[in-house]
């Protein structure tokens, strides 16, 4: 069995050195950046998402659009809890999952969910871990109608919602159930993959790396067969986005 | 899996015979193909991202070493465990091990050229574990019993009556054929099931990020994610030349990856994992493993002609630019990674031997060297392939070239070292050649040349040569 230190030496001897060296600093990579730049990186990255905030949702909703995500644009919090009921009624669901976002309580989503007669629950295990409740949760994904979400952060650059899954938010909330909503606001747009990824540099950097990140562009798709673009795979068929207007 | 290079020229003159093959992958072939160059036309910055995406990769490959262990102590220090394996059995052996010790019963696999090097879901069938791979294409090709016939699209060459057969036992010749749709669902039922009950997963590798220890994985179905969640137990497998320095190169590398398999500006889904499930998380997995294979990657990086072609990200953008892996189809060169990267690659990592076949499989038109993301110089390492052949190397001992084909090229090089030995050669091919042309053309010759006109038309030398040509309408001009 090859063991590590016999790995890296045939690797070591591939390049024709006797020991590792460390690499010197270079510009190609990130990774000498100190946690300073990373730090003033991703507060750059945040600036720019809130000065210019409404410039950013209204490119996020038309690369969203592009790449299949059902855009409602809506003017406040009641047209967006009007749009996810009438989801609900079109889809018949009797079962809904959502995560914890804080804008799901502004929304108010809960009432306007079970006014269509429909239930809805969260995934949060209140800090448990037992792997009772993480096979309950995920049943619970698995067999549920629709799935909703806020988002973490949005990118305009490529239409995409980014979640870092923790408590209260699922891994599979937005994968599992056949639909996907999430709920966005201004202010949480970034640019780019480039200011995405300068504040996830900086979360590692300062020690804060969240477990596992999803970015997520549209429903899931396949062109497997002939070609073909498919919509609607091993994740939901339908991913509508809400942009709300104002806070 | 077992290299079947030495086949090339059977496996291609059959593809190039299949009519129904050739109409199928000529069309995806294109649509990947102007896809990628209308997202690269998109991107106004495209050029720039190509040079740090090569700039990124060549200062990792030439210190993989370190990289290799930064990674692996930061995949340990998430509480993940990393074994490293000299080939594709050793890497096998250790999946296998782990899932017997761990009680699997059912596996899920996404799409990773490195497990189809191991052979791995066959060997993981053998064993006993129910193992099914989820990407759509790859689990086509699975229920056929097939190989994959292109990096990203697995099932290119299939029908949808092919996959009507494959995926409804009732399906009968002569039914009318469901479309790409009712297709597609009947899978997605079929692989729910599957999802729901998997206790592990093996996955690819997209990008495996030093500094932090974690994974990138680039899906659009959807099953890159199921296996990073539903599974008590995570394997993932890489190359060891998978890596990049730090999180964010991955804004770089994701861009010219994505653009350049699909056309897509982004996958619909970029998943990245840092491990297991943490405390706080809802779900994931408990288990964490990360499989690093050498398989004979240490003679890509010792070779200094060779060593470029580590800087791959799989993307497969020279697959769908070649003129001649766009005719002779996937399966033709005979181990898992086809078409130009796979003619540079493959002689290395399995024997020239065998596949010299593979670096002649080429025109050395330089779409693939255009087409590469990073920019790897494809064709001159298909020529140097070339020269081992011919003159030798440590693989083949004994030069390929015979004395009557140095002869031939002796005599060109000679004839092409001055203007007036050139136009004397070129005058005198033209008085040999002349009794056997017919309007122009050599349709037929004898040997030595008898080969090349086999199988397409020769022009005869022309009576002017273009200098002469141009010069005596310079005077005219005059």
């Amino acid at each position: 069995m090859a063991d590590r230190a016999t790995f890296i030496a045939t690797v070591t001897a591939s390049l024709g050195r006797s020991e590792v060296l460390a690499p010197p600093s270079d510009t190609a990579t990130a990774a000498f950046d100190d946690t300073a730049t990373a730090k003033s990186n991703a507060e750059q990255a945040m600036a720019t998402a809130s000065e210019r905030s409404s410039e950013l949702a209204e490119r996020m909703a038309e690369a969203a659009a592009v790449i299949g995500w059902k855009v409602h644009r809506v003017a406040n919090q009641e047209d967006a809890a009007n749009v996810i009921a009438s989801i609900c009624e079109q889809k018949s669901a009797t079962s809904v999952l959502r995560s914890t976002h804080e804008v799901l309580t502004q929304v108010g989503v809960d009432a306007a969910v079970t006014n269509t007669g429909a239930s809805i629950g969260t995934t949060e295990h209140s800090g448990e871990n037992s792997s009772d409740l993480v096979d309950q949760s995920k049943t619970a994904a698995f067999k549920a109608d629709i799935g909703i979400t806020g988002v973490d952060y949005a990118i305009a650059e490529t239409g995409t919602v980014v979640l870092h899954p923790r408590s209260g938010l699922s891994r599979l909330v937005s994968l599992a159930p056949p639909t996907h909503i999430a709920v966005l606001r201004p202010g949480e747009v970034l640019e780019s993959l480039d200011e995405l990824f300068a504040m996830e540099r900086n979360d590692f950097s300062s020690g804060e790396l969240a477990g596992s990140m999803n970015l997520i562009s549209g429903p899931s798709k396949t062109a497997d067969i002939e070609g073909t673009t498919v919509t609607g795979i091993h994740g939901p068929l339908e991913a509508h986005l809400i942009i709300l207007k104002y806070d | 899996m077992k290299p079947l290079t030495v086949n090339f020229r059977s496996k291609a003159a059959e593809t190039l015979q299949d009519a129904q093959i050739q109409q199928s992958i000529e069309h995806v072939y294109t649509g990947f193909f102007k896809g990628r160059l209308e997202a690269a036309g998109d991107t106004p910055e495209w050029e720039e991202l190509r040079t740090k995406g090569k700039a990124i990769k060549d200062h990792t490959i030439a210190h993989l070493d370190y990289y290799l262990g930064q990674l692996a102590d930061n995949v340990e220090k998430n509480g993940g465990s990393v074994f490293f394996a000299e080939d594709a059995a050793e890497a096998r052996k250790h999946i296998i091990d782990l899932a017997h010790k761990r009680e699997i019963k059912t596996v899920i696999k996404s799409k990773s050229m490195v497990s189809e090097e191991m052979g791995l879901a066959e060997a993981m069938n053998d064993e006993g574990f129910e193992t099914i791979e989820t990407d759509l294409g790859e689990y086509i090709i699975q229920l056929a019993g097939e190989t994959p016939y292109h990096l990203i699209a697995p099932a290119v060459h299939k029908s949808r009556t092919d996959v009507a057969k494959l995926l409804d036992d009732d399906f009968k010749e002569g039914d009318p054929v469901p479309d790409a749709t009712e297709l597609t669902m009947m899978a997605r039922e079929k692989l729910r099931g599957v999802f729901e009950r998997a206790d592990m997963s093996v996955t690819g590798v997209n990008f495996a990020v030093a500094e932090s220890g974690s994974i990138a994985l680039v899906t659009n179905e959807g099953n890159g994610r199921m296996s990073t969640t539903v599974p008590r137990v995570h394997v993932a497998v890489m190359g060891m030349e998978k890596i990049i320095p730090s999180i964010q190169d991955l804004s770089t590398m994701l861009r010219i990856l994505i653009r350049s398999a699909t056309g897509q500006r982004i996958s619909t889904y970029v998943t990245m994992v840092n491990g297991k499930r943490k405390p706080d998380e809802e779900e994931g997995p408990e288990e964490f493993h990360l499989v690093i294979m050498n398989n004979g990657r240490q003679k890509l990086l010792a070779d200094p002609q060779m060593r470029e072609s580590l800087n791959c990200i799989r993307c497969g953008a020279c697959l769908n630019a070649c003129p001649v892996y766009r005719k002779v189809g996937g399966h033709a060169y005979g181990w898992v990674y086809p078409g130009p990267i796979g003619a540079i690659v493959t002689p290395v990592l399995t024997g020239l031997k065998d596949a010299s076949n593979l670096p002649n499989a080429s025109s050395l038109c330089g779409a693939c060297h255009d087409a590469c993301p990073v920019k790897i110089n494809i064709p001159r390492m298909l020529l140097e392939l070339r020269y081992r052949t011919a003159e030798g190397s440590s693989d083949i001992e004994e030069r390929t070239s015979g004395a009557k084909e140095r002869g031939i090229w002796k005599a060109w090089r000679i004839g092409m070292m001055g203007r007036k030995r050139f136009d004397w050669a070129a005058r005198l091919s033209r008085i040999v050649l002349l009794p056997i042309a017919r309007n122009g053309w050599l349709k037929k010759t004898p040997p030595p040349i008898s080969g090349w006109t086999s199988t397409r038309d020769f022009p005869l030398t022309a009576s002017k040569s273009l200098k002469s040509r141009l010069s005596s309408r310079a005077k005219k001009a005059k």
